[in-house]
């Protein structure tokens, strides 16, 4: 297997990249959480700003639309003091691969720190740090149907925060795991983290082929999904799924894999709803759901905000140790060829 | 010209010989072959414990040139596929401008001519501009010295339009030659499975391919023509082929190198070298297609040789272009499968010298003497390291660059001249 713990991590085994949970230990994704927490506090301060990103530049890198993602980057940028660019950057479908390079290659001749990257093409953060830019910490904001390591670990946040330790959690996501960059990365982190119980709930064609073999398990019915759940984890469906004949309408899905106060019954009485956002009412979740007391939907939202600065703070002091061990390695090679 | 070749084994699954002894070309024929002591050429050649067979037959190539100079030349390419031990070479139609008219193909034939490595085998469009509307002039592209019709990887979805290029063909005794994957379920970019799944890369499930297979044997039954399957990739696409092969039906099947040798999980960390089409599938399906050379439902084994320059690589995966350099690295990747107990010498030779011959030009190459010396003398104890100044090909998407590796070509000859020497 590609060895993703060895391009995420410096030498010494600090984060320097962030593009997926995937390879990374149980000890490496507890600090992130451990992180995350202290950054919630900031967050609940009259002054929210730490200097631990001062004189530093963090671009963000949208080539695909997003609107909280983006914000919540920004924000948590800005909350840790770096100097913050944004750039939305639309690609045409032909000529993807050379402008993603030129403009990353002009980027990074501007000396960036950071690069907070969103892409619709699965691997494109992975490309750009293990290709492109290897200098600069790569933040993977979401690429394709990849992966979407920020909003996983949040919503492990979430969990640890509401539900405490992970090894007795049986955990539901719920809806179009096809589709799901989120998804993806939320088994990887559930499973690294110590949930033996994933259960993936959906109809086959919204059902990745060996999706099983993550270590989840597939369950066609809602009500049998979400039995006894800890956790339920609805997942957005873009309407552009019924023109392209995955499902025959919205009333249909709701009918049999929305979330109602009925089905909710199901899981345990303290059972916690999440979703990433934003939601469909009616579609996926009913609203009497969403904003009941079992919702940690806008809990999500905040400790987003917390968990981007973990990531980015331990990234940036991984990628600035990996640069200094390098110019001392650089120097002394120097020192030993001067007489 | 004269030239001994001393104790190399030589293999010929024509005539199931398999035989240590010398071999003496001149004049362009096969001059003597056994115990040649005594015996003194103008050059001579120690081939001790090397293989000699009849050269290959690239049953699937793509040559470029034209307007894609930047991928390879015409004589960098041939060049390429002579140290691989080609002597003929089946280029796809897939040239820009596109293989449908007789000027484009003998434009290419004469390049190929000029440069002198290999002799091509032209393969014509099956439609005008690969388009899949309108026939090409088959018969007069046939009467030109096309070997067959192809419509590349572009499927013909229409079936009444395919169903007529096979009456069509039919009519005149042609052979059609098929990449079969449904246009629709192909539209992915690698094996639907788990590594797909994981790496959230859209797949191409086996179905797209069986599909194609099932949907063309019908209409080969129905029209009569004589057909060729390339590129298989998997255990399911196999058996159709064997179970229509016992049925009777005139049909023949290649498998590229890279399906024998590489699994989807090579992609893992979207490695772009191995993003190919048709893709690369699972374990169980390498083994099938090695299985089905062994049994013969596969005849022929080829290149798909596809060169890239550095940049068509260099993107997010589903961004790159697809195809793998593979002249370089021919030889050591048969002789890796050889090593690992998968395929026999014996077996690669008839996959890619008799039986690629048999199909492309109807005709089987024999090491006997009076035959013209179409030869591959291989050195399977040579380490080498495959770099860019070792490989000949243009193309940069060398999967297995800086990789050392265990033999090589020493000699290629074609029709009694060196085409190529290590």
């Amino acid at each position: 297997m590609h060895n993703l713990a060895e391009l995420q991590l410096t030498k010494n085994g600090e984060l320097r990249h962030f593009l997926t949970p995937e390879g990374l230990d149980r000890l490496m994704l507890e600090r992130i959480l451990d992180t995350a927490d202290s950054f919630v506090v900031v967050g609940n301060q009259e002054v929210k700003k730490v200097p631990l990103l001062r004189g530093r530049t963090v671009v963000n890198l949208f080539f695909e639309n997003s609107t909280r993602t983006r914000s919540t980057f920004e924000l948590a940028a800005k909350r840790l003091s770096a100097d913050v660019l944004t750039l939305d950057i639309k690609t045409s479908a032909t000529s993807k691969g050379e402008s993603l390079l030129d403009t990353l290659q002009n980027l990074r001749a501007m000396h960036s720190d950071m690069f907070v990257v969103r892409h619709g093409d699965s691997g494109a953060a992975h490309f750009i740090a293990e290709q492109v830019t290897p200098d600069v910490a790569i933040i993977n904001a979401g690429d394709g149907r990849h992966a979407h390591p920020t909003q996983a670990m949040l919503d492990m946040l979430t969990i640890r925060r509401h539900k405490g330790k992970f090894e007795p959690l049986s955990v539901a996501i719920v809806g179009d795991i096809l589709h799901s960059r989120v998804a993806r990365d939320q088994i990887h982190a559930l499973k690294t983290l110590g949930c033996t119980d994933i259960r993936l709930v959906g109809p086959n064609t919204l059902m990745p082929q060996g999706i099983d073999s993550m270590g989840a398990t597939t369950h066609n019915n809602m009500e049998s999904g979400i039995d006894g759940a800890d956790v339920v984890i609805m997942l957005r469906l873009q309407t552009e799924r019924m023109a392209s004949a995955f499902l025959p309408s919205a009333g249909e899905y709701f009918r049999l894999y929305g979330l109602t106060t009925e089905r909710l019954a199901q899981a345990k009485p303290d059972a916690i709803v999440m979703h990433p956002g934003p939601i469909n009412r009616g579609i996926e979740i009913e609203s009497a759901v969403a904003d009941g007391p079992q919702s940690m939907i806008l809990n999500q939202v905040g400790y987003g905000i917390a968990l981007r600065m973990a990531v980015m703070s331990m990234a940036m002091s991984g990628q600035m140790q990996q640069r200094q061990a390098q110019a001392l390695v650089s120097s002394s090679l120097k020192g030993e060829a001067q007489p | 010209m004269s030239i001994i070749i001393r104790g190399a084994r030589l293999i010929d699954p024509g005539q199931q010989l398999d035989q240590v002894t010398d071999l003496h070309i001149k004049n362009g024929n096969i001059e003597a072959i056994g115990d040649l002591t005594g015996l003194n050429a103008a050059s001579e050649i120690n081939a001790k414990g090397m293989i000699l067979s009849p050269s290959f037959v690239d049953i699937l190539t793509y040559l470029r040139d034209l307007n894609q100079i930047q991928k390879g030349t015409i004589v960098s390419e041939t060049q390429a596929a002579a140290s691989a031990g080609f002597t003929q070479l089946c280029a796809s139609p897939d040239t820009q401008p596109c293989s449908d008219a007789g000027s484009v193909i003998s434009m290419v034939n004469n390049k190929v001519v000029s440069a002198g490595f290999c002799d091509l085998l032209p393969v014509a469009a099956l439609t005008k501009e690969l388009k899949g509307t309108q026939l090409s002039n088959m018969e007069a592209l046939a009467r030109a010295g096309c070997i067959g019709f192809s419509n590349a990887s572009y499927d013909i979805s229409d079936n009444n339009i395919l169903l007529r290029c096979y009456e069509y063909a039919a009519t005149f005794g042609l052979k059609v030659f098929v990449q079969a994957q449904d246009q629709q379920l192909g539209d992915g970019h690698m094996h639907a499975g788990a590594t797909a799944t994981r790496m959230g890369l859209d797949g191409i499930p086996v179905i797209a391919e069986t599909l194609a297979i099932s949907r063309h044997l019908l209409l080969m039954q129905h029209t009569g023509v004589s057909g060729h399957f390339n590129q298989l990739t998997s255990a399911k696409g196999v058996n159709l082929i064997r179970q229509a092969k016992a049925q009777g039906m005139n049909i023949t099947a290649d498998v590229g190198v890279a399906h024998l040798c590489f699994t989807d999980t090579a992609i893992d960390g979207y490695r772009s070298q191995y993003h190919v089409q048709p893709p690369l599938r699972e374990e169980t399906d390498r083994k099938a297609l090695l299985a089905g050379i062994k049994d013969g439902t596969i005849d022929a084994i080829c290149s798909a040789h596809q060169p890239h320059e550095s940049a068509a690589k260099c993107a997010p995966f589903a961004a790159t272009a697809t195809g793998m350099a593979i002249y370089d690295m021919l030889i050591p990747l048969i002789q890796g499968l050889v090593d690992a107990g998968d395929l026999t010498w014996a077996l690669a030779i008839q996959a890619l010298s008799y039986n690629s011959a048999a199909i492309a030009v109807g005709k089987t190459p024999k090491l006997s003497v009076g035959e013209e010396a179409n030869l591959t003398l291989i050195d399977t104890s040579h380490y080498w390291t495959l770099n860019s100044s070792s490989q000949l090909s243009h193309g940069t998407n060398q999967a297995l660059a800086n990789q050392n590796l265990k033999a090589r070509v020493k000699l290629t000859v074609k029709r009694g001249l060196v085409s190529y020497q290590m």
